[in-house]
C-alpha cells in the first residue's frame, strides 16, 4: 500500500463550466416549447373530488390542464404515476400539469387551478404507528433481517453490554441544479433532456409508460448539476408526467421543479430510529451486536436503506441480529441519499462503539483493531482487500492521536472545550455492467463514447484519462461523450459503482484498439513498423515505437484507415463472487464546543481511505471532501422539518434547511492510500463517493462527547442538547 | 405571475408623493428581504416604489447642544455601515451585528431601513399556504401548536409567536436609538423601541408605520455605553443564519461601577425585547462576574415558552451573562 501521488490530469470539461459554454439540459430551449407547472395537493391524504380548471383554461397563454380525468393512461407500474387517479397520498404530491405559453403564465394558471378534496386519515409522524411497523421485502440491496449465532444469549453473558437509540432526521437531496426537463415529442420520436443519473434506465421506463418502443426515446444528459440519488428513480414520476404531456399534446414541453418541490418530489432520506444493542468481554472482543431499525416510508411506496451493513460485516463478532422495519407515513416516498443506510447505520454503530470503549476504558482505535474482522463476517467471504487497520493508522498519524487525553472535557482554549473522536467508515465495492467504445480518427484525435453519466464528480475527465492511458496517447487529444442513450450503454451513476464498471470495458476497448492500430502498422509495408513483433511496439504520446523505429498513429490512420477505427469492449461482475468487496476508511474529528451557549462547530477532519485504485487523486479528493462536508452537515445541521398536525414540510428552502456553509468547513486532511486490487474485476477501482459521509457523523458526535461529556445520540445536534 | 407597476423615484420627495398616491404600495431599496416575500407569497403589493438611487445613505457623525450621535441614512448598505470606522470605534455592537448577519453578498445590497422592516422567517408566515395570521389574518398560529424551536418567548400572543429576525434593530434597541420617518406632508421621529409592534390580535402589522411612511435615517446616541458595547449571536451554523439568540449589551461604566445598561435580546422576542430587569439589576453593581450572573437570572423574566423553545430562557441567561462579559 502506497500514498497516492497528485498527477491529476485536470478537469475534462472546466473550460466550458467556468466559461459558460458548457449547456446544462435545462438551458436547452426548442421552438414551440410549452412551460409546464404542477398544481401541487396542500393536504397529506385526501380524495380529490373535483378540479375546476375553467379558470386557468381562460387565462390567455394556457394552452392544457391535465389532470387524472384526462392526461393519458400509463400502465400499472412500480412508482407513483402522477395525474392517474384521484387520490393525494402525501403533502406536495402533483394533481394537475398546466401546460402554457410562458412560465409566468404556467404558474398562474395553476395557481387558479380549483382543486376540492375530501381530507383522509393520515399518519403524519413515524412515532404515531411504530406499531404498526412491517418487515420491507429488502433492504436497499441486502436481505431486510439477518441473523448468525445466538444474540441474546450472549448479550446476556456478556460481561460488558450497552443498549441504546439512536436517532437520524429525514434528509431531502437539494442538489443546486433543480430537476428539469424538456421533452420533446416529434410525432414518432421522443427526445428527453433532463439531467438524469441513468440514461438508459430512464429510456428503459419511459418506454414502457408511453408505450413506445424503446428505440424512439432518446435520453441525453450531457452535464448534471450535482443529484445524490435524487435524478435517477426519484425523479421518474415526474419526469413521466412532462414527457407523457408532451406526447398527448403533440408539442414540446419544458418542466422545471422549484426548490420546494424538491423537498417533496424527488425522494429523501429516510427518518430512522436504531436500537443498537452490543455485548463485549472486558478485553473489548465483541461478543454480540443486534441492531433494530425502524424507518419511515411512504403510503404507497417501500424502500428501506441498507442501514445495518457495516453492523453485519464489518466487525469480528460471533453472534449478530440485525433488522429493517418501515413504518408508513402520508410523507414523499424515501429513497437512496448518499450514503444510504451506511451513512445512519455508521453514525448508530460507530457512536456505540465510541460509548463502549468508555465504558471499558479502551482507546477507540485499539478497540476497533481489537475486533478487525480478517473476512466479510456476514457473506462468509475473504476480503478482496481490507485496508482498514492502515486507515486507523495513518489517519491516526496524522491526525495525532496519540496526544489525545483518554478522559472527556480535558482539551479547552480559552471558553472553547475541544473534543477529538474517531470512527471506521466503509461502502460496499459495487459494480454493473458496461459497454464502451474507444475510437481514433486520422488526425489523431480519440474518442471515448459511453452511455453513463457525470454528476460534476468527473467522469468526463476519468473516461478520457482510462483511454489516453490505455491507448498510449495525450490526455488533451481525447474527446469523450457520454450522456445519451445512442451511446454503448454505460452504468448509471449511483451506488458509487459507476467509475468501477466502465473503467474494466473502456481500458479493455482501449487496449483492442491499440493492439488493432499495432496489427495494422507491422502488417503494413509502407510503414517504418511492418514486420515488427507486435509485442515489442510500444505505443505513447500518439506514437507507436519498436526499436528506434517509429509511426504516429495518425499517419497510419490516414494511410490504412481514413474513416477512422473504433473498438468496443463489455465488462459486467461476477456472478458468484468468491472474495467481498468493500472500501474502508478511517475519519477523524476535532469539534470546539460552547459549553455554555452550546453551539458547536467542526475545527478539523482527517480522513483516511482505503479504496483500491484511485484514478485522480485532485478529482478524488473534491469527491472525499464532499462526502466529509455532508457528514457535517448530517452532524450538525440537515433536517427535514415536518410539521406533524398538518402533514407539512415547514423549512422547504435553503435559508431553513441548513447544510454547511463555508464558515461550517474545517480544514480538511485526506489521505488516499492505493491498494493493489487483483480480484475486484473493475481495474482496481472502488468507488469512492459515498465513504466520506460514512462515520462522519458519528466521529463528530463522539468528538462532541469527548469535548463535554455528554453522548447525542439524535441528529442533528443541536445547540440546546449541549446546555 | 403577478403584474407589478414599477417607479423610480427621482427624489425623496416624489417618492414620498409616489407612495401617498398609491396607497399599499411598497418601497424597495436592496430588495433582499421585498423579493423573497415575493416570491413566497407573502408580500403581493401591486406597486413598486424603487428608491435605492436616493442620497438617503450619508453615515454621518453629528454632534448638537443634546448629544453627539451619528446619523446613519436609511439607505445605507449594512456594508458601508459595519466598515465605517466611526462606527466601529463609537458603536462596536451596531458594527458586530451587522457583520453576524446574514452574507457578504446581502449586506452589499441590504440597506438599514429595509433590515429594521424585514419580514419574519417563521416558516408557517414563509410558506405560501400554510396557516398563518400574520400572512393570512384568521387561518390560524400553526407554530404555537407545530414547529417552534426558533419562535418568540416574549411578547407572543395566541395569534403570533413569530420572532423579528433583524440583529442591527436589537443592536440599536440596546443602543437607544430613534428613527427619523417621513412622509409626504410630514415627519417625525421616533424611539426605535417605538417602531416595532407586538403582534397582539393584529399580527400581519409589524410595525408603527403610517400609509406612505419612509424610514429616511436612525440616529444613534454615543457616550461611554455604546463604546462599550457588543453584539453576541447563538446560531445553528456558523455563518448566513438566522439567531437562535442574540444579545447587545452597552455599559457605562465608571471606575468598577456600573452607572446604567441597556440590554436587549433577538430571536427570543415578537419584536426585538429589551431586558429591562437584568437592566435594573445591572445598575449601580460593580462590574464583575457575580454581578452579571444576578442580571442574567432575570434575563427570561416573564418568557412565556412554547412547546419546542423552552431551551431559550436557559440559552438567553447564559448568553446575557457572557455579553456582559465581552462587554467589560
Amino acid at each position: 500500500m502506497t500514498m497516492v501521488e497528485d498527477r491529476s490530469p485536470r478537469r475534462y470539461e472546466a473550460a466550458l463550466k467556468v466559461t459558460g459554454a458548457a449547456r446544462y439540459e435545462g438551458e436547452i430551449r426548442t421552438a414551440g416549447m410549452l412551460h409546464a407547472a404542477l398544481v401541487t395537493a396542500p393536504l397529506p391524504s385526501a380524495r380529490v373530488l373535483g378540479i375546476d380548471t375553467a379558470q386557468a383554461r381562460a387565462l390567455a397563454g394556457c394552452v392544457d390542464v391535465l389532470t387524472h380525468e384526462n392526461a393519458l393512461r400509463i400502465p400499472p407500474a412500480a412508482f407513483l404515476t402522477l395525474c392517474q387517479e384521484p387520490v393525494v397520498h402525501f403533502a406536495g404530491q402533483p394533481v394537475a400539469l398546466v401546460l402554457a405559453e410562458t412560465l409566468e403564465t404556467a404558474r398562474a394558471a395553476a395557481a387558479s387551478v380549483e382543486v376540492r378534496y375530501a381530507p383522509t386519515p393520515a399518519i403524519t409522524a413515524l412515532e404515531q404507528a411504530r406499531a404498526t411497523a412491517f418487515a420491507p421485502r429488502t433492504a436497499g440491496l441486502t436481505a431486510t433481517d439477518s441473523r448468525r449465532g445466538e444474540p441474546e444469549a450472549a448479550l446476556a453473558a456478556a460481561a460488558v453490554s450497552l443498549d441504546r437509540r439512536y436517532t437520524t432526521p429525514t434528509h431531502n437531496h437539494l442538489a443546486i441544479e433543480p430537476q428539469v426537463v424538456l421533452a420533446d415529442w416529434d410525432g414518432s420520436e421522443l427526445t428527453v433532456h433532463t439531467p438524469s443519473q441513468a440514461v438508459f434506465a430512464h429510456r428503459t421506463g419511459l418506454a414502457k409508460c408511453l408505450g413506445l418502443d424503446v428505440a424512439r426515446v432518446r435520453v441525453i444528459s450531457s452535464y448534471l448539476g450535482g443529484g445524490f440519488g435524487s435524478k435517477g428513480g426519484a425523479w421518474f414520476p415526474c419526469l413521466a408526467l412532462a414527457c407523457l404531456a408532451a406526447k398527448q399534446l403533440g408539442q414540446p414541453v419544458r418542466l422545471e421543479l422549484t426548490r420546494a418541490q424538491m423537498f417533496t418530489l424527488v425522494g429523501r432520506r429516510q427518518e430512522t430510529v436504531q436500537r443498537l444493542q452490543i455485548g463485549a468481554a472486558r478485553d473489548g472482543r465483541l461478543a454480540a451486536l443486534v441492531h433494530d431499525t425502524v424507518a419511515q416510508t411512504s403510503t404507497y411506496g417501500e424502500y428501506a436503506d441498507p442501514v445495518a451493513t457495516p453492523t453485519r460485516m464489518m466487525y469480528a463478532c460471533p453472534n449478530v441480529a440485525t433488522t429493517h422495519r418501515l413504518v408508513r407515513v402520508a410523507a414523499p416516498q424515501p429513497n437512496p441519499v448518499r450514503a444510504p443506510g451506511e451513512g445512519p447505520g455508521s453514525f448508530a454503530l460507530e457512536s456505540a462503539l465510541d460509548e463502549l470503549a468508555y465504558e471499558l476504558d479502551l482507546d477507540p482505535i485499539e478497540l476497533r483493531r481489537r475486533n478487525f474482522a480478517d473476512r466479510d463476517q456476514h457473506a462468509g467471504l475473504p476480503w478482496s482487500s481490507n485496508g482498514l487497520l492502515e486507515c486507523y493508522r495513518v489517519g491516526a498519524e496524522a491526525f495525532g492521536w496519540a496526544r489525545r487525553p483518554r478522559t472527556p472535557g480535558t482539551l479547552s482554549d480559552g471558553r472553547h472545550r475541544l473534543g477529538w473522536g474517531m470512527a471506521a467508515a466503509c461502502y460496499p465495492a459495487y459494480r454493473i455492467a458496461s459497454q464502451a467504445a474507444v475510437g481514433i480518427s486520422k488526425d489523431g484525435r480519440v474518442k471515448v463514447r459511453c452511455g453513463t453519466q457525470d454528476m460534476g464528480s468527473g467522469t468526463y475527465t476519468v473516461l478520457a484519462q482510462l483511454a489516453a492511458e490505455a491507448l498510449g496517447v495525450p490526455y488533451a487529444s481525447v474527446d469523450v461523450a457520454l450522456g445519451d442513450t445512442l451511446l454503448p450503454e454505460g452504468p448509471y451513476s449511483g451506488g458509487s459503482m459507476a467509475t468501477a464498471s466502465f473503467t474494466p470495458a473502456v481500458e479493455e476497448a482501449a487496449r483492442r484498439l491499440r493492439s488493432d492500430l499495432i496489427a495494422r502498422a507491422v502488417a503494413d509495408p509502407r510503414s517504418p513498423l511492418h514486420g515488427q513483433q507486435p509485442d515489442q511496439v510500444s505505443v505513447a504520446d500518439g506514437v507507436m515505437r519498436a526499436g528506434n523505429r517509429s509511426e504516429s498513429l495518425a499517419d497510419l490512420l490516414a494511410r490504412v484507415a481514413p474513416q477512422g477505427l473504433e473498438a468496443t469492449a463489455a465488462a459486467a461482475p461476477e456472478a458468484k463472487p468468491a472474495k467481498s468487496f468493500f472500501g474502508f476508511g478511517a475519519v477523524f474529528a476535532e469539534v470546539r464546543v460552547d459549553p455554555e451557549l452550546g453551539e458547536v462547530r467542526v475545527a478539523r477532519l482527517t480522513g483516511a481511505y482505503a479504496t483500491g485504485r484511485i484514478l485522480n487523486p485532485l478529482l478524488a479528493r473534491s469527491q472525499f471532501v464532499g462526502g466529509l462536508i455532508w457528514g457535517i452537515g448530517m452532524a450538525l445541521h440537515e433536517k427535514t422539518v415536518m410539521d406533524a398536525n398538518l402533514g407539512r414540510i415547514v423549512n422547504d428552502n435553503l435559508a431553513d434547511y441548513l447544510i454547511p456553509v463555508h464558515a461550517d468547513m474545517p480544514r480538511f486532511d485526506i489521505h488516499m492510500l492505493t491498494e493493489d486490487e487483483p480480484h475486484l474485476g473493475s481495474g482496481g477501482v472502488k468507488g469512492i463517493g459515498m465513504l466520506g459521509t460514512c462515520g462522519t457523523a458519528a466521529a463528530i458526535a463522539n468528538a462532541v462527547f469527548h469535548a463535554t461529556g455528554r453522548r447525542i445520540r439524535d441528529l442533528p445536534i443541536r445547540l440546546e442538547q449541549l446546555l | 405571475m403577478q403584474q407589478v407597476a414599477y417607479h423610480r423615484a427621482a427624489s425623496e420627495g416624489a417618492a414620498l408623493a409616489l407612495a401617498a398616491a398609491h396607497p399599499g404600495a411598497a418601497f424597495i431599496a436592496g430588495g433582499t428581504d421585498l423579493l423573497q416575500l415575493f416570491k413566497q407569497g407573502p408580500a403581493a403589493p401591486a406597486q413598486l416604489i424603487d428608491i435605492s438611487r436616493l442620497p438617503l445613505d450619508r453615515i454621518e457623525p453629528r454632534s448638537d447642544a443634546s448629544a453627539d450621535a451619528i446619523r446613519i441614512g436609511a439607505l445605507a448598505r449594512l456594508a458601508d455601515v459595519a466598515r465605517h470606522p466611526e462606527v466601529r470605534r463609537g458603536w462596536p455592537a451596531l458594527a458586530q451585528a451587522i457583520e453576524a448577519s446574514a452574507s457578504p453578498q446581502v449586506r452589499n445590497l441590504a440597506t438599514v431601513g429595509g433590515n429594521l422592516l424585514q419580514r419574519t422567517r417563521c416558516g408557517y408566515f414563509r410558506s405560501p399556504d400554510l396557516p398563518c395570521n400574520k400572512r393570512q389574518p384568521g387561518s390560524g398560529c400553526a407554530a404555537r401548536t407545530g414547529e417552534n424551536r426558533l419562535h418568540a418567548i416574549f411578547g407572543t400572543s395566541p395569534h403570533c409567536a413569530a420572532t423579528h429576525a433583524s440583529d442591527l434593530a436589537v443592536a440599536l434597541l440596546a443602543l437607544d436609538a430613534s428613527v427619523h420617518v417621513r412622509r409626504h406632508d410630514a415627519a417625525h421621529t421616533l424611539p426605535i423601541a417605538e417602531l416595532f409592534r407586538l403582534p397582539g390580535d393584529t399580527p400581519q402589522s409589524d410595525n408603527a408605520l403610517g400609509p406612505g411612511e419612509l424610514i429616511v435615517a436612525v440616529e444613534v446616541p454615543v457616550g461611554t455605553e455604546s463604546r462599550r458595547s457588543c453584539y453576541l449571536k447563538v446560531r445553528d451554523r456558523a455563518s448566513f443564519e438566522f439567531t437562535v439568540v442574540s444579545v447587545a449589551v452597552a455599559l457605562q461604566i465608571e471606575g468598577d461601577v456600573i452607572r446604567s445598561a441597556r440590554l436587549a435580546a433577538g430571536g427570543v422576542g415578537t419584536v426585538p425585547w429589551r431586558l429591562a430587569a437584568s437592566e435594573a439589576a445591572l445598575a449601580g453593581a460593580r462590574a464583575e462576574p457575580a454581578a452579571f450572573a444576578a442580571a442574567a437570572a432575570h434575563a427570561a423574566d416573564g418568557a412565556q415558552p412554547l412547546s419546542q423553545n423552552g431551551f431559550k430562557i436557559e440559552l438567553l441567561r447564559r448568553a446575557v451573562r457572557r455579553a456582559l462579559e465581552l462587554a467589560r
